[in-house]
């Protein structure tokens, strides 16, 4: 495939993304959904990148994301910084510390990676509520509400949700471009067969770090994005497994791991069904919407194991082949 | 022989706790020779391939490739230098289609997607699996998972290739074919270091045989020479044979 065909499949495929964001722009309840939708499949995808091509399951996630909305929040009030310019150096601090992070723990293979992934991040939760001049602690930092390009604050939620889009119509494109790139064949190979990847001379330690620094980059401008998005945050909010660092990868397995766009239709399902079910559910049964979650995600692990888009693409083939032959 | 060997392996040891795997072993490969190392299960024949590629790190002794020393390096990096292997179990990337498979190991000298997508689609014809290039590795035949781990030691562009009995499995045409396929790439250059347990392989392509037993090199020769060795007979096929 060309690389024009390449970038015109993805773009009308994200075209397609959209549609919902047309016909919904003037109801702030659904948009507000969507803008949700959009980050997360953002963020999802950036997951994607070092969880599902590189095959590192990272459940850490979390502490880019936070990283990125702290640092954008303090650059805009402190320093007056434009968030549009703020979540660069976000971006580069999320870099730093996931390599300091990943460069120990990529000794640790499958679940034990998984685990210690897991448990920086409780230990970021935890520091970032003793970091008060940092962080705000646990009563968090609240960005006032001055409306305005430059300060990435909008009045109307329709430009939010744009905004989102924008962001993760960037990442759907550096993950197809990643796809076919000497890096993503290196991160699959490595995700398949680690011995087999250095034998075809892959520097496994190298590609998983520089596949983990373009995850992390993208993760946080994604919290940055974020932040400014809810303008107010506290510890729970950016470090909650069961709503960040667990979610990214829950999105992403649901729509397809290791699929370019498995993680936007994993999203584009998940931010809305759980919407509607904490809504519905939430005020009579309390957690009764996480007991359907739940129910949603044991079926989808046990019969979705490619998740939506590996599904599909697998299907097309098959029938293809049939006729084929 | 004149000026430096190849590939020189000096007293080569490797131990495993108690278990001396590969026990002081020497020897050389010139440039464009087909050598084959024989001996029976458990004889150190992979252990000495792992030595030479990096996967294992010796206990004692040293390799030099072209030249230079090589002990120390990693795999990915012997490999940059010019060593491709296969597996003995084949490791195709299943996730991953036949051509794709390829691809990651021609983007060692070709770094943009073009000239990887090309190169791969050379090694494939070479091998004979081109109409098989778009569909997932784990669908592959024996026969052709053997062909595909030629194929992605041969997209490194190698100067040596290793291979850890890539015939086991196959039926007689195919033998034959691969046969073919290690001449013809033979009379390009290539040198190679074969593992085969198929004595009519052996005597085919290689000049020159070693026999591993019990982590010892017990004779090195001409094919018939080696093979009608009573040492080697005997190590074969124990001591009653006689």
């Amino acid at each position: 495939m060309s690389l024009a065909t390449l970038v015109g499949r993805y773009a009308g495929l994200l075209l397609l993304a959209c549609v919902p964001l047309g016909l919904t722009w003037n109801d702030p309840y659904w948009v507000n959904i969507l803008a949700y939708a959009y980050l997360f499949a953002a963020l999802a995808c950036a997951w994607n990148i070092i969880g599902g091509f590189g095959g590192q399951f990272s459940l850490g996630h979390g502490v880019f994301f936070a990283i990125g909305a702290y640092s954008v929040a303090r650059l805009y009030l402190d320093l007056g910084m434009t968030p549009w310019l703020a979540v660069f150096p976000a971006a580069a601090l999320a870099t730093l510390v996931a390599l300091l992070i990943s460069w120990p723990t990529f000794r640790l293979r499958g679940p034990f990676f998984a685990i210690a992934t897991m448990a920086i991040n409780e230990a970021c939760f935890a520091l970032a509520n003793y970091t008060d001049h940092l962080t705000g602690g646990p009563r968090g930092i609240l960005i006032p509400f001055r409306a305005g390009f430059w300060n990435m604050i909008f009045i109307e939620r329709w430009k939010y949700a744009l905004l989102t889009f924008g962001f993760m119509s960037i990442v759907v494109l550096i993950t197809a471009l990643l796809r076919r790139s000497r890096l993503g064949h290196y991160l699959l190979a490595v995700r398949e067969d680690e011995d087999s990847a250095r034998s075809a001379g892959v520097d496994v330690l190298r590609v998983k770090l520089l596949g983990m620094a373009l995850s992390a980059a993208l993760t946080g401008i994604g919290g940055g994005i974020f932040a400014m998005y809810v303008r107010v945050l506290d510890p729970p909010t950016l470090f909650a497994l069961p709503d960040i660092g667990v979610k990214f990868a829950l999105i992403s397995l649901i729509g397809g791991i290791g699929t370019i766009m498995g993680p936007v239709v994993g999203a584009l399902l998940i931010v809305p069904v759980e919407n509607f079910l904490r809504g519905t559910l939430g005020g009579a049964i309390p957690g009764g919407h996480l007991i359907v979650l739940g129910i949603i995600l044991v079926c989808a692990a046990l019969f979705l194991k490619r998740g939506i888009v590996g599904e599909f693409t697998g299907a097309v083939r098959r029938i293809r082949n049939r006729k084929r032959s | 022989m004149t000026g430096t060997p190849f590939l020189s392996v000096e007293n080569a040891v490797r131990r495993f706790k108690g278990l001396i795997a590969v026990d002081t072993v020497s020897f050389e490969i010139e440039r464009g020779e087909i050598l084959s190392m024989i001996g029976p299960n458990g004889a150190g024949k992979t252990t000495m391939f792992n030595l030479i590629t990096g996967q294992l790190s010796l206990s004692d002794g040293a390799i030099a490739f072209r030249g230079e020393q090589i002990s120390n390096l990693p795999p990915h990096v012997r490999a940059q230098r010019g060593m491709g292997r296969t597996f003995q179990i084949a490791k195709p990337l299943i996730g991953l289609t036949t051509r794709e498979n390829v691809m990651v190991g021609a983007f060692l000298r070709h770094h943009r997607f073009a000239g990887a997508y090309d190169c791969a689609s050379e090694v494939l014809a070479e091998v004979g699996l081109e109409a098989r290039a778009e569909i997932p590795a784990g669908e592959l035949t024996l026969s052709e998972r053997r062909r595909l781990e030629i194929a992605r030691a041969l997209a490194l562009s190698p100067e040596l290739i290793l291979l850890d009995e890539v015939m086991a499995g196959l039926n007689a045409t195919e033998v034959t074919e691969v046969i073919d396929l290690i001449q013809r790439l033979n009379g390009q250059g290539m040198t190679f270091l074969v593992i085969e347990h198929n004595l009519k392989v052996v005597r085919a392509v290689s000049r020159r045989v070693i026999v591993l037993d019990h982590g010892v090199k017990i004779a090195e020769g001409t094919a018939s020479e080696v093979l009608s060795d009573p040492t080697v007979v005997k190590a074969y096929l124990g001591k009653r044979a006689q």
